[in-house]
């Protein structure tokens, strides 16, 4: 077989083996591996992207394109289908309500403070529990804070929607989107606008690893000066920090867990899916992201820990509050209702908390916290 | 008010008997089959058996204020099983179920009958004293009521739906509710179906169909004149304007909630009210309220159903004349509580039907499939069924309370007894008349 990729340095196509030997193709593929690292590692950008995406856009480039093609109505579809069809985001969601609403079960005034990737899709079915669980609809506040990256307009329409869905579930509602942060770590309490009398609740679903590295002990802190009743934490269950040093590792990281996530969706969807085709292309986005990214992380690396790790972190502020068996059976009923190959693992040792696995592979992480 | 007429009922099938309404001082009678060992029941009716009198069932919490009070312990109440059958060990509640079981064993088996001294009339008072049905006024007066009520709001829920993790404290609740459980289909007003409640949820927030009926329910709104709530003389006053929208409302009420309500106590009190309708109606004719929402077409049963749901101790027909003086209270409510209520349902489980009951083709529109009246394809019902969910931001905090409750009731969650909270101060002019 010819080399594949004619842009490689020269000093790597005497280590191209014949094909037919499938030792040999292994080796090339490894050999492959180690020359993109090392590229990346040199920062040598046109190259990875060359060599990953076979075309002539760069980073850059194709950040700006999703951000154009991210509209209301596109994103409301994927979003949507990819939770009619894999519990990925939505394990996230059921356990996060659940133990949100528990914390919160009896308070008038509730506020709480979304700092996630969720697109609000977490709360219609907590908007409904609200209206039909209790005798009287407690009065809700919501707090989205939109990172860069999600389109101003966007969080407009979603939140229009929201007001209008909360009204129809009879639920006194108020909301609002802070969106002037460049980075995570500048929200402050002032922002927020905390009143006096509120139960508050802290929802960071995909949040904490959009927070430079450096600034999520500062971070974790901060959350703990809006005093909330309970913190929930949903994560990707990879560890693409501690290896920042050493690329090829982060590398391995990076290709096993989203190997997984290919998987889920290629299982997942039906053969031809517009909406899984986009999510493989915002997957290709999300590597470029960790992969290209600067050391610290600073940007939208997002530069994912493990849920031990998380723990270890949330420990210096919080302690965990495990989930409570109506919200494991909640859990339960909701796996059910997607394909076989899912299923729950409560965290072993030191850690806390609730993992979602594929195939008996954690892939995402759910706890929640308490002052 | 006893009786008046006679009327003879006769029941096919064998063993059964006539059944008279006899007017008698305000008293029943009751009896039960009587059958002698090894033989079985009489095909014909007996007619030297005195004539038995089918109890009349009363709305929930509106006891006969000459019946004797009992007040069972929570031990007895839970007790299941306390008539077990020699043979088999199954246990029964009642010995009358023990006996029916004993003839499968091919054993001597007898019923009871009732003394023939009438006894008492029997009401059973609730031992949880925060609970509504503590207060003998509130009594109920079934005794398998009264411990399903107890086991249902103060009981622990032991039985769980292991696909939705609904709750249960009675038995045959959960296995009802499990029967029905994920055969229920959703339909969007855009016309996509869902079998996950959830998933229907989150997509209705964010559906288009949403954001345009919002839309044309504002404008409709505005048009519209409120009545103000909580003010009876100006509900009263308003009765042209509420019955409108109750010939919009009440078709689409029964049909999506009763097939859905497992369990709730109400429903006796449904029953009963679908057969005392027209008494009602004899009752409070030259009333203002009622004639006007006569007019407006509404069925009896439909008005007394939606009755029963919401209002759930108001006084039967035969204790009417303690009732005259709050027959407005009992009308005027009416109109305000449901319609809110409605729209939320409408909005979010209209087109929820149980998947077996309905395979009609999607309107198109907001217009309920079921609904008899309405004219397909435009959003006229709808304008009525949303025209108090977007009542002045003033009145949210009562608009959405009934929302909700409705909501729930709905969804299947606990029924709210409204009595218990606002409508008990225009109700206390009858409870003085009982007690």
């Amino acid at each position: 077989m010819q080399n594949p990729h004619p842009h490689h340095h020269q000093a790597s196509a005497s280590c191209l083996l014949e094909l037919d030997d499938p030792d040999a193709t292994q080796k090339w593929a490894a050999e492959l591996l180690r020359q993109c690292a090392r590229a990346i590692s040199e920062k040598d950008i046109a190259l990875f992207c060359k060599a990953t995406e076979s075309g002539e856009r760069c980073y850059k480039t194709s950040v700006s394109v999703a951000e154009m093609s991210h509209s209301f109505e596109s994103t409301r579809k994927v979003i949507l289908q990819f939770q009619e069809v894999s519990p990925w985001t939505t394990f996230g969601h059921v356990a996060s309500n659940g133990a949100i609403l528990e914390a919160l079960e009896g308070e008038a005034k509730l506020h709480i403070i979304d700092i996630s990737n969720t697109y609000c899709t977490q709360w219609p079915t907590l908007l409904e529990a609200l209206a039909t669980r209790n005798d009287d609809s407690p009065h809700l506040r919501l707090t989205v804070v939109a990172t860069a990256g999600v389109g101003g307009f966007v969080m407009d329409e979603i939140g229009q929607r929201m007001g209008k869905f909360a009204r129809l579930m009879g639920v006194p509602f108020e909301f609002h989107v802070i969106r002037d942060l460049s980075r995570l770590d500048e929200l402050t309490e002032e922002e927020l606008g905390l009143r006096e009398g509120e139960a508050v609740a802290v929802n960071c679903v995909g949040a904490l690893r959009r927070v430079g590295v450096e600034q999520r002990h500062a971070f974790i802190r901060m959350l703990r000066t809006f005093r909330p009743r309970v913190v929930t934490v949903v994560e990707e269950e990879a560890d693409f920090t501690s290896c920042s040093g050493e690329f090829a590792v982060c590398f391995d990281e990076c290709l096993r867990f989203y190997a997984t996530y290919l998987e889920t969706l290629e299982e997942s969807f039906p053969p031809t899916s517009n909406e899984r085709l986009a999510l493989e292309r915002e997957c290709s986005r999300s590597i470029l992201r960790v992969l290209a990214c600067d050391g610290d992380g600073v940007g939208d690396c997002e530069r994912r820990e493990k849920g031990s790790q998380w723990c270890r972190r949330l420990m210096e502020a919080f302690s965990s509050n495990s989930f409570s068996d109506d919200v494991v059976d909640d859990l339960k009923a909701l796996l059910k209702r997607y394909r076989a190959g899912w299923s729950l693992m409560p965290a072993q040792g030191d850690a806390s908390g609730l993992y979602l696995t594929w195939k008996q592979q954690p892939v995402v992480w759910a706890c929640a916290w308490k002052p | 008010m006893p009786w008046t007429s006679e009327t003879h009922i006769e029941l096919s099938g064998g063993g059964k008997l006539a059944i008279v309404f006899r007017e008698a001082e305000g008293e029943e009678m009751a009896g039960e089959a009587v059958s002698k060992a090894s033989r079985p029941p009489n095909p014909c009716p007996d007619p030297s058996l005195p004539p038995v009198v089918k109890k009349k069932r009363n709305l929930p919490g509106t006891p006969d204020p000459e019946a004797e009070v009992i007040a069972l312990s929570p031990r007895t109440l839970l007790a299941t099983n306390r008539f077990p059958c020699e043979i088999c060990g199954k246990g029964f509640q009642r010995d009358q179920n023990l006996q029916l079981h004993r003839r499968g064993h091919n054993l001597p088996w007898k019923l009871k009958q009732r003394s023939g001294k009438e006894p008492r009339k029997r009401v059973y008072v609730c031992p949880e004293e925060s609970c509504i049905h503590h207060n003998p006024a509130r009594a109920l007066g079934d005794l398998t009521g009264i411990k399903k009520h107890f086991c249902r709001k103060h009981g622990e829920k032991k039985w769980k739906c292991d696909k939705c993790s609904k709750r249960y404290a009675v038995q045959s609740d959960w296995k009802a509710h499990s029967k029905t459980c994920g055969t229920r289909e959703y339909r969007c007003d855009c016309g996509v179906l869902f079998s996950r409640r959830d998933s229907f949820i989150t997509h209705r927030a964010f559906c288009d169909a949403l954001a345009e009926e919002t839309a044309r329910v504002s404008a409709a709104y505005t048009m519209t004149n409120t009545a103000s709530i909580g003010s009876v003389d100006s509900l009263l006053q308003d009765g042209v304007a509420t019955p409108n929208i109750w010939k919009h409302l009440s078709p689409n009420l029964k049909p999506n909630i009763m097939d859905r309500e497992v369990g709730q106590q109400d429903r006796h009190g449904c029953s009963s009210w679908m057969g005392h309708g027209g008494r009602l109606d004899n009752a409070f004719d030259g009333t203002t309220a009622m004639s006007e929402i006569n007019h407006a077409g509404l069925v009896d049963s439909q008005l007394s159903w939606i009755h029963c749901n919401k209002l759930s101790s108001l006084p039967t027909s035969n204790t009417l004349k303690p009732l005259m003086g709050s027959v407005p209270s009992l009308f005027t409510s009416l109109p305000h509580r449901p319609a809110p209520d409605v729209s939320a349902t409408a909005l979010l489980q209209k087109a929820a039907q149980v998947g077996a009951i309905s395979t009609t083709p999607f309107s198109g529109s907001f217009g309920p499939s079921e609904c008899q009246n309405t004219s397909a394809g435009d959003g006229s019902v709808f304008d009525g069924l949303l025209i108090h969910e977007f009542a002045a931001s003033n009145t949210d905090e009562v608009y959405i309370t009934r929302t909700r409750s409705m909501l729930r009731d709905c969804l299947g969650g606990a029924t709210r007894d409204f009595l218990g909270v606002g409508v008990q101060t225009l109700c206390q002019p009858s409870a003085n008349g009982w007690i």
